[in-house]
């Protein structure tokens, strides 16, 4: 198992187009380099536009992104609407009213409409403020600069439909920060505007965001993208690729679960076990998935980091908090969408082979179903083999929980747990009149990895109706649950003592404060597992942590090759050749690029050997491979 | 005679009022320099209003540390934190090594501390180019286009034009449009590795970190073909007379950043490694850059 490393711009724009321009003010003279912000507005605007698209369409979040104070200092206690109003004093244009209309209307055109004339007008309106102030060197600079921030929203869109357009308007953003001259320091330095060149780019980047995108009448245009309305009419269908709404994530989380696996306890080499280390490959490969998911990265490791959970995971629309995501949305399979926003937890799948049956609310009794259903109905993925089948499956349940300290192997709490903690067992274990009788340890049964493998309705769901019974969910275990949070089925409580509050609430337990406190504790030990992440030091880089995977992965060539499989080996070599480029950026000693780069070349030979089913050939290229993979192998870091 | 009394008495009590107004005055003022904040003027960075964010909290930190009011802002950029140690707006600044230089020759202000990025307080500044361009060395630049940051940076223009000044490919005081067939500059670091990214430009001369702004899957389309001398990091530096006492302790303050239990702050103050104690000789490559460049007599 491992895990892709993108970072939220680099797979928005990863199909999308990849440009991540533009900061505000002055920043040659920043420190180390650091990722710009999202201009609020065009983050507002890009998020809006994407829940736009989704079916259903959430209004309430939109609106949400136009009405809630901006958290970001410097823009504090203003909203959206706050910073679009600024430029209707000016125009005496009436963007507000329009977009708030728009959406309390629930029409999705006229809020495209609204929402694009805005931004597109709140680009212009920082550039004529840098008009104002071109005769002053280096003044104007920083409205420059703001005003591209907001351009942001758009140039990945443009360069999908019009590169030279794209081109031409980068040009001419550098061309205008060349153009605004500098204030140098102490008299010292200063360079003139050139103020005719400015006024003449300005001019230009103006004349094309009027002609593009601040039009009423959007008839002709079948999406709700912004795409310059030139391109977008005249060429008929106009194919965007995958993209993702700023505030995404889908790096791993930070901590990193540390992994465990059952065989490694018994001394065994995954190497040595075909079909998990193939297995193991499929876990982090997106070639499993259908699109939208395989052009994001999106992996079973990218939800599931290391088996366990990632609670960094975000798109907004999508995920209702951080660690959490409505698979059966309109994003990635629109054929399986359920036109619910039931945005679930993401579940830890540590100690798989004892939580069936699978799913929140239990719907499959089979690993082997359930993993098939997220493959190909939950991502779109293609029909899986069951070769494939077999090895994620296989590898899966090799899937242990961390070990604990405190419990004895019938899940009785061992001496090293504290008084507090022995005190809330035996809360766990008393039987409550208002829960029907039953105990805390009636469902999480201690002597049985605190499952009983049964669906119950607590009621923390919510019913789609009567009779629906929607609000069953599966029993989870409370192994390693102190690292897991947030809790319930839709990860609303944060804490552990939440939960316990919540139940006291809720069953009406009339628990006191330490009697809480005490439980909790209880919680907290039971769910403590040892070393609960992974430890990277000068031995243990993120990179060669990458690396040995992607190593383990590719040994499965010296069966496979043999065998002259040529599905199975391409989609082997398809998912290591780009992670392995994509790995390369984690390197301490980014000289060795190169060699990481050379070594994803080789491998891209021998796919085309494979596809040629050149099997000969196949075979000396995957040992020149090895050879390479030996000899620099030793010098990464 | 009366009118004499009368102007005597006036004068007196004129004399008085004064004598007694600057008495005053100066009580006044002694202890208000015992309760005079310590004034930081930070240059902005790539998000200027997070970094108003992480300013309260550094300040609240040297308070605590230093116990002496501690005030901050973010400046418009290099010019005005100069501008603000020279009127005593502002006691210290960060800066990077440019300006800095300027400000010690004109008025007087010292560094005390350097950022240590990566184990050092030194880094460099590099041509990038796209890894398939066919430009292998410095000398395929010409008649190519070109995006620097800003015309007042050390690692995103000035030792980049001294790369190829040892290349032969230029002269100091040559205007770099004669060599290149477009020399831009896009605003900061990012933009202008996002340039070369994006095809708009076919080089970047930027600091060596600038490749950290670019995704993973950028990165192995982008290279670099030379780099430059090592360049002093960026630095903090007080203005001329600061009390020493302040001085010292500002910097024992910064310099407690490194330890193990203060680390997660240096994210508040540009995320350096940290910080070790500075003096202008660890400047005078830069001075010597600066005078050969123009910005110093």
């Amino acid at each position: 198992m491992r895990s892709r490393k993108l970072n939220l711009t680099n797979w928005f724009l990863k199909t999308a187009l990849v440009v991540l321009l533009l900061i505000p003010f002055t920043p040659s003279s920043a420190h180390i380099v650091a990722q710009e912000p999202w201009h609020p507005v065009a983050q507002a605007y890009l998020r809006a536009i994407f829940y736009a698209n989704l079916k259903p369409i959430n209004w309430d979040l939109i609106a949400e992104e136009y009405e809630k104070q901006i958290a970001e200092p410097g823009y504090k206690s203003k909203t959206v609407y706050d910073l679009i109003a600024v430029i209707e004093k000016t125009d005496k244009t009436d963007h507000v009213e329009s977009i708030r209309k728009a959406i309390e209307d629930k029409d999705p055109r006229a809020f495209y409409s609204s929402s694009t004339r805005a931004l597109s007008h709140y680009i212009r309106y920082h550039l004529e403020e840098a008009d104002s102030k071109i005769d002053k060197p280096g003044v104007a600079l920083n409205d420059v600069l703001e005003a591209k921030r907001l351009y942001r929203a758009l140039e990945d869109f443009i360069e999908q439909v019009d590169q030279e357009a794209y081109d031409q308007m980068g040009r001419s953003w550098l061309s205008l920060t060349s153009s605004v001259g500098s204030a140098g320091v102490m008299e010292i330095g200063v360079l003139k505007p050139d103020e005719p060149n400015f006024r003449k780019v300005s001019g230009y980047i103006t004349q094309y965001l009027k002609t593009n995108y601040e039009f009423r009448d959007f008839s002709d245009q079948d999406t709700l993208l912004p795409l310059p309305k030139y391109k977008s009419s005249s060429n008929g269908k106009v194919e965007i690729a995958p993209w993702l709404p700023p505030g995404s994530n889908l790096n791993d989380q930070r901590p990193l679960p540390r992994l465990v696996l059952n065989f490694e306890a018994r001394g065994l080499d995954e190497k040595d076990l075909f079909l998990v280390a193939y297995g193991d490959m499929l876990f982090d490969s997106p070639e499993i998935f259908g699109e939208p998911a395989r052009s994001f990265g999106i992996a079973c490791s990218t939800c599931h980091n290391r088996s366990d959970i990632n609670q960094s995971f975000m798109i907004p629309g999508v995920s209702e908090r951080a660690g959490s995501a409505d698979v059966d949305s309109h994003l990635f399979n629109s054929r399986f969408n359920d036109h619910k926003n039931d945005s679930l937890d993401i579940p830890s799948l540590r100690g798989l082979r004892f939580t069936a049956p699978y799913g929140r609310d239990g719907r499959f009794a089979s690993l082997r179903e359930f993993t098939r259903n997220v493959m190909v109905n939950e991502f779109g993925g293609r029909e899986p083999t069951p070769f494939m089948l077999d090895a994620i499956v296989t590898y899966m349940l090799e899937f242990d929980w961390l070990p604990s300290m405190y419990l004895e192997p019938d899940g009785i709490l061992n001496d090293k747990a504290s008084a507090s903690a022995k005190r809330g067992e035996k809360i766990f274990n008393t039987e409550y009149k208002s829960m029907g009788g039953r105990a805390c340890s009636t469902c999480h049964i201690p002597s049985s990895n605190f499952l009983d493998g049964l669906r119950h309705d607590i009621t923390s769901g919510n019913s789609s109706g009567p009779g629906a019974r929607d609000t069953f969910f599966d029993t989870p275990t409370l192994i390693n649950v102190k690292h897991t949070g947030p809790y319930l089925h839709n990860g609303s409580l944060e804490t552990l003592g939440d939960v316990v509050q919540w139940f006291n609430v809720r069953f009406e337990l009339g628990l006191k404060e330490r009697q809480k406190a005490d439980l909790t504790s209880y919680l907290e030990t039971v769910g403590t597992g040892e070393e609960p992440y992974e430890v990277f030091d000068n031995d243990n880089t993120q990179f060669l942590l990458d690396w040995s995977e992607l190593s383990t992965f590719l040994t499965t060539l010296d069966t496979l090759i043999p065998a002259e499989d040529e599905y199975h080996t391409k989609l082997l070599i398809q998912t290591v050749s780009s992670d392995l480029r994509l790995d390369a950026s984690g390197l301490q000693d980014r000289s060795q690029a190169p060699k990481v780069y050379a070594l994803a070349d080789k491998l891209d030979e021998i796919l085309v050997a494979v596809e040629a089913q050149d099997w000969e050939k196949s075979q000396t290229l995957w040992t020149e491979y090895k050879t390479m993979e030996v000899e620099y192998g030793s010098e990464f870091k | 005679m009366r009118h004499f009394t009368i102007l005597w008495f006036i004068i007196t009590a004129l004399i008085i009022s004064v004598a007694g107004y600057d008495k005053e005055a100066f009580s006044l003022n002694e202890e208000a320099k015992k309760d005079d904040p310590l004034v930081l003027a930070f240059i902005p960075q790539e998000n200027p209003e997070k970094l108003i964010g992480d300013i309260e909290i550094i300040i609240e930190y040297l308070q605590k540390e230093m116990g002496v009011p501690v005030k901050g802002y973010v400046t418009q950029d290099h010019a005005a934190a100069v501008e603000a140690l020279r009127n005593g707006e502002a006691d210290i600044s960060f800066m990077g090594g440019l300006p800095y230089v300027l400000a010690h020759e004109i008025i007087g202000a010292e560094v005390i501390l350097s950022e240590v990025y990566r184990g050092s307080p030194t880094y460099r500044a590099r041509i990038f180019v796209l890894r398939d361009s066919g430009i292998e060395k410095v000398e395929d630049l010409k008649g190519k286009s070109i995006a620097f940051a800003d015309p007042l940076s050390e690692s995103g223009f000035i030792y980049p034009l001294e790369i190829m000044v040892e290349a032969g490919l230029l002269k100091r005081g040559d205007d770099p449009k004669e060599v290149f067939s477009n020399v831009y500059f896009a605003g900061g670091y990012q933009q202008a590795i996002q340039a070369l990214a994006n095809g708009l430009v076919d080089a970047a001369g930027v600091s060596q970190f600038a490749d950290l702004l670019l995704t993973p899957e950028q990165l192995p389309k982008i290279t670099w073909i030379a780099e430059s001398k090592p360049i002093p990091s960026h630095l903090v530096c007080v203005r001329k007379g600061l009390d020493k006492e302040r001085v010292d302790a500002f910097k024992q303050a910064m310099l407690k950043l490194n330890q193990p239990e203060n680390k997660h702050l240096l994210k508040y103050v540009y995320s350096p490694d940290g910080y070790i104690e500075a003096s202008h000789s660890d400047y005078k490559s830069v001075e010597v850059i600066a005078r050969q460049y123009g910005f110093l007599n």
